[in-house]
């Protein structure tokens, strides 16, 4: 029985990497806000009564020639690398089909429309997992001109700046502004991608940082995380379930109340005992089927935002 | 009859230290030169030398082995380039490999070609000389090329 366990287990152990690879991140361009800003591509919009002012990609990329050249010397750059990009123009055509679709969603009671900001839509219609900020200004003393240039890449699920890249060119009398850029461009990418590599190195060893929320539905049955079972809340069922499942039981509890407990930087294993790859979907699908049993019986939902980020919501489907 | 032996065993004894003799480390200063092209680095090599006369083969060496393991910097615009495969304790990990690649007239050299064929020479101190020039590395395919050996790691390793 020993022997068949241990073969069992070998096999396992050897077919695993067989079975696939793990789920490969997304990563778009965008021009940072700040830039948006600068050249006159924001757009306001109102919910409930509260303007604000998002960026308005569309105009940038349909105006602004530098931009797109940027964008697509990035993209070039990444392709040489083997990591195609998400292309921010071909997303905006996307969103733009399926507006229609939206349109016509609204509540069968109030008849009230979906609200959502654009970038909301893109971060979540795209399901980019790392996004790209890029962002320039020109210095102009006396004759010369020089560019400034930021490449940031923020995880779309921490919020953490992975890889950066940042300088000024050398001033030029002649040199014009696309080929200041181009070059800021090529002489910043290494060392973005560096960090990015070295990023992509940390996540296959330590497994993948997420974010997961635990909520509960409002439906009047009085459910909250601080009921017991056996003597142990709810809170501290789901917190143990988390050290037992994270890579090297890593991961922060930052926000825990009757109704909601916040997990940040959890470390999730890259593939599921089987060899398959896991995102934090399957991850979250685990602790359903676990808060399922006995003797905790609860009918969870689970909703995914891109790899990175699921909500589970205790009550109800 | 022992002195047969003795000289055999001088022989042997010298054969088998020669090469290691000649081997001597890379003593070299790697600086930026402005932009290259794309794909390119654009750097100046210094290398330390007892002799006046520049060895190119040396020199290239130096190039790429700083491009791959020290990086560079452009004290001008205050600006680094890491090296290329991440850091020098790559060189130890695949010792085989680049013992192979930076042997004498090694594929190193298919990587770097000299912008131009003058030297500028030093002399710092008796029987030690100051020599540089600026080379074009061709970075792209070297990074493309180990990454296909194995050595380098690419972005998409593991997806």
């Amino acid at each position: 029985m020993k022997r068949n366990l241990l073969i069992g287990c070998l096999f396992l152990l050897l077919t695993a990497p067989l079975f696939g690879q793990a789920k490969k991140p997304t990563i778009m361009v965008v021009p940072a806000d700040a830039w948006c800003n600068a050249n006159g591509y924001m757009a306001g919009f109102t919910t409930q009564g509260v303007t604000t002012n998002v960026p308005d990609y569309k105009a940038a990329l349909q105006t602004d020639m530098d931009l797109l050249n940027v964008i697509t010397k990035i993209g070039e750059l990444m392709v040489e690398r083997q990591f195609p990009l998400k292309d921010l123009a071909a997303t905006i055509r996307s969103i733009e089909q399926s507006a229609a679709e939206d349109e016509m969603t609204m509540s069968s009671t109030s008849g009230a429309s979906l609200s959502e900001s654009p970038l909301d839509r893109l971060l979540d219609r795209a399901k980019a997992d790392i996004m790209v900020e890029v962002l320039w200004k020109v210095n102009t003393v006396g004759p010369k001109n020089s560019v400034t240039y930021t490449l940031r890449g923020l995880d779309a699920y921490t919020n953490k700046q992975i890889a950066a890249a940042q300088g000024t060119g050398a001033p030029s009398f002649s040199a014009e502004i696309p080929v200041l850029l181009e070059e800021a461009v090529l002489s910043n990418m290494d060392n973005f991608t560096s960090q990015l590599q070295a990023y992509f190195d940390d996540l296959q060893t330590n497994g993948r940082e997420v974010a997961v929320d635990v909520r509960v539905f409002d439906n009047g049955s009085g459910l909250t995380l601080e009921d017991e079972y056996d003597g142990t809340e709810l809170q501290e069922v789901i917190d143990n379930w988390m050290a037992e499942n994270t890579v090297s039981h890593r991961y922060s509890l930052s926000d825990a109340t009757e109704n909601r407990m916040k997990f940040e930087q959890v470390r999730i294993p890259l593939y599921k005992p089987n060899g398959m790859p896991m995102d934090t979907r399957s991850f979250v699908e685990a602790l359903r089927k676990y808060l399922k049993n006995e003797p905790y019986n609860l009918t969870c939902k689970t909703m995914t935002r891109g790899l990175g980020r699921a909500i589970l919501v205790i009550g109800e489907k | 009859m022992k002195s047969i032996k003795v000289v055999t065993f001088f022989f042997f004894f010298l054969l088998c230290v020669m090469p290691a003799m000649a081997e001597e480390p890379l003593n070299y200063e790697i600086e930026s030169a402005g932009s290259g092209t794309q794909g390119t680095y654009l750097v100046k090599v210094w290398v330390i030398s007892k002799k006046n006369k520049p060895d190119l083969n040396v020199i290239q060496k130096c190039a790429v082995h700083g491009v791959l393991f020290r990086g560079f910097s452009n004290k001008e615009l205050r600006s680094a380039q890491k090296p290329l495969a991440g850091s020098a304790l790559a060189e130890q990990t695949h010792l085989d490999f680049f013992t192979a690649f930076f042997k004498d007239n090694g594929p190193y050299r298919n990587y770097v070609t000299m912008v131009s064929p003058t030297y500028e020479i030093i002399k710092m101190a008796k029987k030690q000389y100051r020599i540089g020039a600026t080379f074009t590395v061709q970075k792209d395919q070297l990074r493309k090329d180990l990454t296909d050996a194995g050595v380098l790691k690419g972005l998409n390793s593991g997806f």
